[in-house]
Parts: structure tokens; sequence; C-alpha cells
């Protein structure tokens, strides 16, 4: 499929983040995973080692940790906007989770298409679109709107 | 014939039951093949398509959800200091408390073993939402210096308006906390849940807070908003004429400056409006009427400081003013 054919949105932030204060996106996440499966081991070192220091450093974010019969471990993210993510950690290392929370963390939460242009903004031109007239002199003389049928 | 009638049906109800019993008992039944699951997937499918996808759940109702942790965590998102107990009142509606009642009422439990001790956020609500509007005119006085009293007023009725505060309110996750008796919440009760989680601000960390939260929250929403879009003039000509009398100014002379295409099926007008021979505001239009209304209201515009290219509004957070002197002092030691 060409790109033209592909869902794409503006580079935007939700509710004008960061224009005031910013706002952690994520607000909570749940970490699913077996005790004793062992695609899921690196989802218990996680828990053993790092998900009380995530939960520390960001007070925003609500964090469930629950233990259940499963195959794939996954971490469901839900945004502020509504926006639910699962990723899947089968067979992830503790690091590797680590780093896919940062990421999931600093996200909008948007969901993820191609962006149209790396910058965007809502009043495109200071100096006001560009038209047949722009720099011209206000014309001397009198002007009178053609009529039709004039000629 | 009545016999007959039942014998015939016995016969029915038998051979479905043989039938029933044959497909029970299939002779080529494997271990975990699942020969059910066609049928019922089938079925079900055929289910979702007659009723429709059900209705959907709070995220109350659904696994993972701890009440305090969730509200604690509200706080710490916004960086403000709620007081929890009224917090967790501002978010409890009227609607939610008759609810309770009612169910208990049914499921017969005395209301005097299993009291309802729960505040309704009406008061806060109340507080919250004069707070607001008294916050948000003085902010558009203080911003807009020459606006009159109607167009403070619109711009204020846009901000307050259920649309902004209800679109606010979902982004910054209210809805999830919110305590109502219909889900997915209506339009009023968030807002004035809203209204509610402002007034428990206003109380539990004053007034200067407040307004910052309203100003990095709800005056943000103007950002590239249109004052005509906000503000519905009709005759914009006849408010030029009466501001340009009120600072006595001579009154506006509209003049046609540029056309084009006047025969094509696309005209271009340029109306520009004189003052004392000097130019005021130019707009364009595809009728000559049109193009003077426009450059009436580029005018206004201009007469009141809401310009598309006016300086943005001032949202830089309080902490950073405060810092900014220390470390000067610091890079001039």
């Amino acid at each position: 499929m060409t790109s033209r054919g592909t869902p794409s949105r503006f580079l935007r932030s939700v509710l004008q983040n960061g224009v005031g204060r910013y706002v952690c996106q994520l607000k909570r996440i749940s970490i699913i995973f077996s005790k004793k499966a062992q695609s899921s081991l690196g989802a218990r070192d996680f828990i053993e080692e790092g998900v009380v220091d995530y939960a520390n450093k960001n007070p925003g974010t609500v964090v469930y940790v629950s233990p259940q019969p499963c195959r794939v471990p996954k971490i469901v993210a839900e945004y502020l906007n509504g926006n639910v993510r699962e990723e899947t950690i089968t067979s992830k290392t503790s690091q590797q989770i680590s780093e896919l929370l940062t990421k999931l963390t600093n996200q909008s939460g948007l969901e993820i298409i191609r962006i149209r242009k790396p910058i965007h903004t809502d009043s495109p031109s200071i100096q006001g679109l560009w038209h047949p007239f722009t720099n011209r002199p206000p014309s001397i003389g009198p002007i009178r709107p053609q009529k039709p049928n004039s000629q | 014939m009545a016999s007959g009638y039942l014998l015939n049906r016995g016969a029915l109800t038998l051979g479905i039951h043989c039938q029933r019993v044959c497909r029970n008992i299939s002779l080529s039944q494997v271990r975990e093949k699942k020969r059910w699951m066609k049928a019922y997937t089938y079925l079900m499918a055929k289910k979702l398509k007659l009723e429709g996808p059900p209705p959907p759940t709070p995220r109350s109702q659904q696994p993972h959800w701890d009440y305090h942790a969730e509200v604690q965590a509200f706080t710490h998102r916004l960086h403000e200091n709620f007081s929890l107990e009224l917090l967790k009142t501002a978010f409890i509606n009227p609607c939610y408390l008759q609810m309770e009642q009612e169910k208990r009422k049914g499921l017969g439990v005395e209301s005097e073993t299993a009291a309802l001790v729960l505040k309704d956020n009406v008061q806060l609500s109340k507080k919250g939402s004069a707070f607001a509007e008294s916050f948000l005119t003085d902010w558009c006085r203080a911003s807009f210096l020459s606006l009159p009293a109607i167009g403070v007023e619109s711009i204020v009725g846009h901000l307050t308006s259920p649309t902004v505060i209800t679109y606010v309110a979902r982004n910054l996750g209210i809805e999830d906390l919110t305590m109502s008796a219909e889900f997915p919440v209506p339009d009023d009760v968030l807002c004035s849940t809203f209204m509610a989680v402002i007034g428990a601000l206003q109380e539990s960390s004053g007034a200067e807070r407040t307004g910052l939260f309203l100003r990095d929250f709800l005056v943000t929403q103007l950002i590239g908003k249109d004052l005509f879009d906000m503000w519905t003039v009709v005759n914009p000509m006849g408010l030029l004429v009466e501001e340009l009398t009120k600072r006595k100014i001579p009154l506006p002379e509209p003049r046609l400056i540029r056309s084009a295409g006047a025969s094509t099926v696309l005209p271009l007008y340029f109306v520009g409006l004189y003052s004392d021979k000097k130019l005021l505001a130019q707009g364009p239009g595809e009728t000559l009427a049109a193009a003077e209304e426009e450059a009436a209201r580029v005018a206004l515009r201009k007469l009141y400081g809401y310009t598309e290219n006016c300086r943005p509004f001032d949202f830089s957070p309080q902490q950073q003013q405060h810092q900014q002197p220390f470390i000067q002092s610091v890079a001039s030691n």
C-alpha cells in the first residue's frame, strides 16, 4: 500500500499538553504474568527488581501487578485520552521490560500512525496567506467591479 | 384429532432428541479437536449481529481497579495538592447516591444497618463554577484590555460551555473516577464533576493554585481560536462604527481596493476601510458586501487586540518564574 493510503495525522499533543504544565499521559499500567511459565521469567525478575522503583518514580501512574496463569505475559497501558495499548513481554529480560515501560510512559497515547510532517503549527503564517495581491500597493484611481455584460 | 397431534408432537420431540444425541456422540470425536467451536462461534457472531455490541462497562467494574490509588495518582498527575477527602466527595454525584439508595432498598437492606455516609458534590460544584466564572472573566479582562463586556462574556461562555468542559474532563481522566448513575457519563454530570474538582482544589490549596489550574487546562483551549468563532457578531460594521465613535476616531469609509475575476464564478474583491485617509483594515470576499463585512471584522480584531498574529498568551509555569532570579544570581556570583 502506498503511503497515501495509510492513515495519517499531524503532529499534536493531547489537550495542549506542555503549554501550561506537563501531565504524564499514562494513567494506568497492568503487568499480567504467570507465576510458573518460562515465558514470564523476565517479568518475574522485573517485578522483584524494578517495579517498585518505577512506581515510586511515577506517582501519577497506577501500577497493577497481577499473577495469573497465562502463557503470554503482557503489559496493558491505559492513557488519559482513553486509548489502551497491549504489549506482550514474552521472554523479555527485566532490562528490556523496564525500557519498554519507559517508552510507554513517555508516549502521549495517540494512535501511532504516519505523521505527515515532523512539525506542525495551528497558525501557519503570521504574515497571512499569500494571495495574488500580497505586497502590492493599493491601486491608484477608481476601481469598479467589472460587469460581465459590459463588454 | 387431539391424540393425533400429541402423537405427532411426541414423535417430533423424539426425533429432535435422537438427533441431538447423535450429534453429541460424534463418531470421529478426537481429543483436542473442538468440533463444537465452529457452531459456537457462528452462534456468537449471529448474536452479535442481532443484538449489537454489548454496552460499555465503566472502568471501575473491570479488573484491576483500586479507587484510592487512582484518586491519589490523579492528584500527583496534575501536580496539585488536593485533600483526598474533598476530592473523593467531588467525584460523587447526586444521581449516583440516589441510584445506590434505590439499589439498597431493592436488595432489602435496612437503611439503618447499611447507611450511606457519603456527601454529594453539589456544594463543591457550585463553588467551583462560580470561581471558574470569576477567574476566567478576570483573566480575559486582563489579557484583552479593550474587549467590551459582551465579548468577555462570550469568551467565558465558550470556555465554560459543556463541549469544552467535557472535552477537557475526558482527557484528564475524570470520567473514570466519576461516580454516576449512568454509563457512559452524561455531559452535564461530567461538567458538574469537573466544576466540583475545581471547587475541591480551591478549598484545599487556595485560589492562586486553582487559577493556575484553570489557566493551564481551560484557557489553553483558546489557542488557535478566532474571536468571532466564539462571539457571534451579526453586524460587525455597526459595532465598528460604535467603537470608533467611542474613541473619537473618524468613521470608516469602505473602498474597493482590488478586484479580480469579476466575470468568473470565483470573483475576489478586497475592501479597505479608511478612516481619516488612513487604512484601518482590509478584507477579502466573494461579493462586495462580504468583503466589507470581513474588513470590518479585521478592523475589530485589531482594535480589540485579538489578531491571529498577536503575542501568545503567557502560560509559563509559576515555579520557573521564581527559579529564574535564583539561577541568575548564581550565575552572577
